[in-house]
């Protein structure tokens, strides 16, 4: 594998990062808004209560969706090393990462227009999709010259 | 581009990087800014309507969708203007540094409009979710918890270094992953010596 040092440095920030979603109640606070891991995350997230998975009653640092993301970009990241190895048909995985882009959207616009409302399982599924195809998108740049023959 | 000058993309010349910085982390913290005002009146002008669903919540989500995006274009505009060789590494250092550009000048622009254009600003804000909050049906306690953790983050946004310590690495990290994209469709491949 090319670049073993930036994967490395990637895999701990992911990890860290999920670590960090789950929120206050792993850290033994009583609530996420106002902890300090609620603080690292509102910049990027709404961290609407309704719309957050909990931890024992504890609202996780971000919603399902960015947890979703978060957790799909982990799983994919850890798989690269094997990802790396399977060469099925080119640009496949940036046509993989449209259609997830595709759901996102999809899910998003039905339940803005009322079509159906989505539920936190549906933002958890499409964001885990979405977050294992941008892995899988740059899986490809950490394969050795020799495996792209 | 010859042989040489592709050569010399190898080493690591910073001033390389600061055209696409300087432009796409300006470009994205204005646009990261003046959304989050957008969503800052429309909070402090709206009616408490007892929803969790408000829009000072929703911008951060909006923003973050926004600025992830910026790793991207930098790299775009690196292999447009600079050099179209870039490797894995270097992608990875400017999707990081833009994302670290956009959280400082936008919170630059924050405090500055604070300090000249409208001081009450954060006050607003607050008064605003609070009354949010008590319109909303659920017990008094809660409601009290709620509203001394919201003050409690509003306080802590409104540090000026505070906020550059908690928004550089999740905003760096998210423009380091969508630069390796930009890597991935815009540069060219060249063999990398790491």
């Amino acid at each position: 594998m090319k670049h073993l040092w930036l994967y490395t440095g990637i895999l701990v920030s992911l990890f860290l990062l999920v670590i960090v979603s789950l929120g206050g109640a792993v850290w033994g606070a009583e609530q996420t808004i106002g902890h300090w891991t609620g603080n690292l995350l509102q910049g990027v997230c709404h961290q609407m209560p309704q719309r957050s998975f909990s931890i024992n009653g504890v609202q996780m640092a971000v919603n399902t969706r960015c947890f979703g993301i978060f957790s799909g970009l982990l799983a994919g990241w850890l798989l690269i090393p094997l990802l790396i190895k399977v060469r099925p048909g080119k640009n496949w995985t940036l046509h993989f990462l449209l259609v997830t882009v595709m759901f996102q959207i999809i899910d998003f616009a039905g339940n803005l227009m009322e079509i159906w409302t989505n539920t936190n399982s549906s933002r958890f599924l499409t964001g885990i999709l979405l977050g294992f195809a941008v892995s899988l998108v740059i899986s490809e740049l950490f394969k050795q010259k020799n495996l792209e023959l | 581009m010859s042989e040489i000058e592709s050569k010399s993309e190898d080493k690591f010349v910073f001033s390389n990087y600061w055209p696409s910085l300087v432009i796409v982390g300006a470009i994205f913290s204005l646009i990261s800014f003046v959304v989050g005002l957008f969503f800052g009146y429309q909070q402090i002008n709206s009616e408490p309507a007892g929803s969790f669903f408000s829009p000072f919540m929703l911008s951060s989500g909006v923003i973050c969708l926004l600025t992830a995006f910026a790793g991207l274009v930098a790299v775009w505009h690196y292999t447009k203007e600079i050099s179209p060789f870039l490797k894995l590494g270097q992608g990875a250092v400017l999707g990081f540094l833009t994302g670290a550009v956009i959280t400082v000048l936008s919170v630059i622009l924050s405090e500055l409009w604070v300090m000249f254009f409208d001081p009450e600003y954060t006050q607003k804000i607050l008064q605003s979710m609070i009354a949010n909050i008590e319109a909303m049906d659920m017990p008094a306690s809660t409601k009290e918890d709620m509203i001394d953790a919201m003050a409690d983050s509003i306080e802590t946004q409104q540090s000026f270094f505070r906020q550059i310590f908690w928004g550089i690495p999740v905003t760096g990290l998210l423009n380091l992953l969508t630069a390796l994209i930009g890597v991935k469709v815009f540069a060219k491949k060249d063999e990398e010596t790491f």
